[in-house]
């Protein structure tokens, strides 16, 4: 389950994308927002999941990020529930963008 | 190549302006995003699943190499070093930032490209076939046609928020070379008894979660009737298409709850409303528009055979290479399927050189194609040999168009925020699966079609062999269907059964291959032995494991 109000079990972590370039970030410790999953705040604490909806309502206000929600994160393994969350921690699997330089020869 | 005259120049640049404030309007706090999301898709903006999306309209697939390498340049300078070929015949950037985007729409006007009613419910960018003008079997360039629509439905205030998004595709010839029969619209230029050019109508075509394969609703409809006759169509939509439902909302849901017979007499009265028919296209300004895609400037020469003793550059003339209508002259396929990239993508550097291939020996025009490749319409056959080698060293020189590897491929869940698995990595699999090129040869005439959600923009539903991607539990999983044609046969494939992992059916696939080779008769091409020996026993091997 993922929300833009915390409605999720378990462990829950907030995401978005960032305004000015729709990159990926999470919500850290420091109330700030990362780019690195690994960064991301983790917590089942009320109070805390409170204090984060806040936080993700004022930068979203702030036109920091759009469309904050939190996420189901597994207990166990610290990685997002959902599949299609899990593919936003990883990135793509595959982008041209790596072979690009491609051994181009003008003839 | 169609010119834009002043009003398009003043419409992209003033539309250019306002998007550009709406964006500062944006980033000031002045709009929020419900406020502006409609605004940017408007602009071919989406936000996807790591960044923003932005969709770049060519016009039935006609692109000048001016506007390639402004696409190139667009590439290096605000996105990541390549491009990505829809199978809407567009261009997609996959990692804009917002603030780069009024600057990237202003370069595009430069050159005549926008990027607008490349999303929302609107009439989006008419396609066509990518031979238009080039091949022998039209009736006529259907480009004009495809012109006359695009100014028509540009910017049309009664049609820019219509129950849902609404495709208008365009062919002149009895092969089909766009899929209009799964277009909402779909028009195929004809000659009735008479020797009148006027078109065949199909409507209520779709893809996605619900296929249908459209219906005749006109069977011949005079030329100049066509705006009038469209835009009652439309009306008839806008009024009664569902839009309680999203997933309902598509002309062919309307179409098939109404049945064609009354919708057809639905739209044929509309029609008698709007006569005398004042938004007729009147013949002169047919013949203006027509005099845009004239031919180029051919030089007479005699047809030539090509012989050579490389296998690889002889394949490419098998595969790659038709006859333009015009003797010496040929049509060239570019092939943007190599084995370890995404289907249609193509680096900066490699538009670059399709832009001076195209100014060297195309009179300056290449198109993109709803398979996700490129096509150079008119090269004197005789230059064939240096455009191959040119592109061998570009690396777009694979022999494979038609062939099992020449796969369409959504972007997926690797970039697409409605996947619900990966698309990229199931192609590339099957393309080093069948990658021997003599092995390719002997498979021949090979649509696989493969869709990372059930929106279905990797045609799926259409392919000979079409993938769907699912995921349950965390799981990937593949839904095989059979019998699908994109053709003008179109037909929509049966699903086989339960899904398999992405390994099990790279398996299943080849098992149904070899299947088929064993059991072809003559020269029948894998769709025909599909349909004269059943679904049946291509699932029997398809499931042999299970």
């Amino acid at each position: 389950m993922s929300s833009a109000k915390h409605k999720g079990k378990g462990p829950q972590s907030l995401t978005a994308n960032t305004l000015r370039d729709g990159l990926s970030v999470w919500l850290t410790p420091e109330f700030d927002w990362s780019m690195k999953y690994s960064d991301a705040l983790i917590t089942e604490d009320d109070e805390t999941i409170g204090k984060m909806e806040r936080i993700g309502e004022e930068s979203e206000h702030a036109n920091d990020v759009v469309a904050p929600y939190f996420i189901d994160v597994e207990a166990e393994s610290g990685l997002p529930v959902r599949y299609r969350e899990k593919f936003r921690v990883r990135g793509p699997s595959y982008d041209t963008a790596t072979l690009v330089p491609l051994d181009i020869q003008k003839v | 190549m169609y010119r834009y005259d002043e009003f398009d120049a003043e419409m992209v640049s003033s539309r250019v302006a306002q998007f550009k404030a709406q964006v500062e309007r944006r980033l000031s706090g002045a709009l929020s995003e419900a406020e502006f999301r409609p605004l940017r898709l408007m602009n071919g903006l989406y936000l996807q699943l790591h960044a923003y999306m932005l969709r770049v309209a060519v016009p039935y697939g006609t692109l000048n190499s001016t506007q390639m390498r402004k696409l190139a340049d667009l590439a290096d300078k605000y996105d990541r070093g390549y491009g990505h070929i829809t199978t809407r015949q567009n261009v997609q950037f996959n990692w804009p930032e917002l603030t780069d985007v009024p600057d990237m729409l202003k370069e595009l006007a430069s050159v005549e490209m926008h990027a607008i009613q490349t999303s929302g419910n609107c009439i989006r960018n008419v396609t066509s076939d990518p031979y238009a003008g080039a091949i022998a079997d039209e009736i006529e360039d259907p480009r004009p046609t495809c012109e006359i629509l695009r100014q028509w439905s540009t910017l049309h205030p009664e049609f820019a928020f219509l129950p849902r998004k609404f495709k208008i595709a365009v062919i002149a010839s009895k092969k089909d070379r766009a899929l209009i029969r799964a277009h909402d619209i779909g028009l195929e230029i004809i000659e009735n008894d008479a020797g009148e050019i006027g078109y065949r109508v199909y409507v209520g075509g779709g893809l996605g979660r619900t296929p249908v394969i459209g219906q005749v609703l006109r069977d011949f409809l005079p030329r100049v009737e066509l705006l009038p006759y469209l835009e009652a169509t439309l009306r008839i939509y806008n009024r009664y298409g569902r839009r309680d439902n999203k997933f309902k909302a598509r002309i062919k849901i309307l179409v098939q709850e109404t049945g064609i017979e009354d919708f057809r007499t639905q739209v044929e009265a509309e029609y008698a409303e709007l006569v005398p028919l004042d938004i007729a296209v009147s013949p002169e300004e047919v013949a203006r528009i027509t005099q845009y895609f004239s031919p180029p400037d051919y030089k007479d020469l005699k047809d030539i055979e090509v012989k050579t003793d490389d296998p690889a550059y002889s394949r490419w003339l098998k595969h790659n290479v038709l006859e333009n209508k015009t003797p010496g002259y040929s049509i060239v396929n570019i092939s943007l399927k190599p084995k370890e990239r995404a289907p249609g993508d193509v680096t900066s550097e490699q538009m670059r050189i399709a832009a001076d291939l195209a100014d060297e020996f195309s009179f300056s025009e290449i198109r993109t194609t709803h398979q996700q490749n490129l096509v150079l319409p008119y090269v004197e056959t005789q230059e064939l040999e240096n455009v191959y080698k040119k592109l061998v060293a570009a690396k777009m020189a694979e022999g494979n168009i038609g062939l099992i590897t020449d796969i369409i491929c959504c972007p997926g869940m690797d970039f697409c925020s409605l996947a619900t698995a990966r698309s990229i990595p199931v192609s590339q699999a099957i393309a080093e699966r069948f990658w021997d090129a003599e092995r390719q040869a002997v498979i021949g005439e090979m649509q696989i079609k493969i869709s990372g959600c059930i929106n279905a923009c990797g045609h799926h539903h259409v392919g000979h062999i079409g993938i769907l991607g699912l995921e349950k539990a965390g799981v990937e999983f593949y839904q095989v269907k059979i019998g699908g044609d994109p053709s003008e046969n179109t037909a929509l494939g049966q699903i086989t059964g339960p899904g398999f992992s992405q390994e099990e059916l790279i398996d299943g696939i080849e098992r149904m291959v070899d299947h088929y080779i064993e059991i072809r008769e003559n020269e029948e091409r894998f769709i025909d032995t599909v349909r004269r020996a059943g679904v049946e026993t291509f699932k029997e091997v398809l499931y042999v494991d299970a």
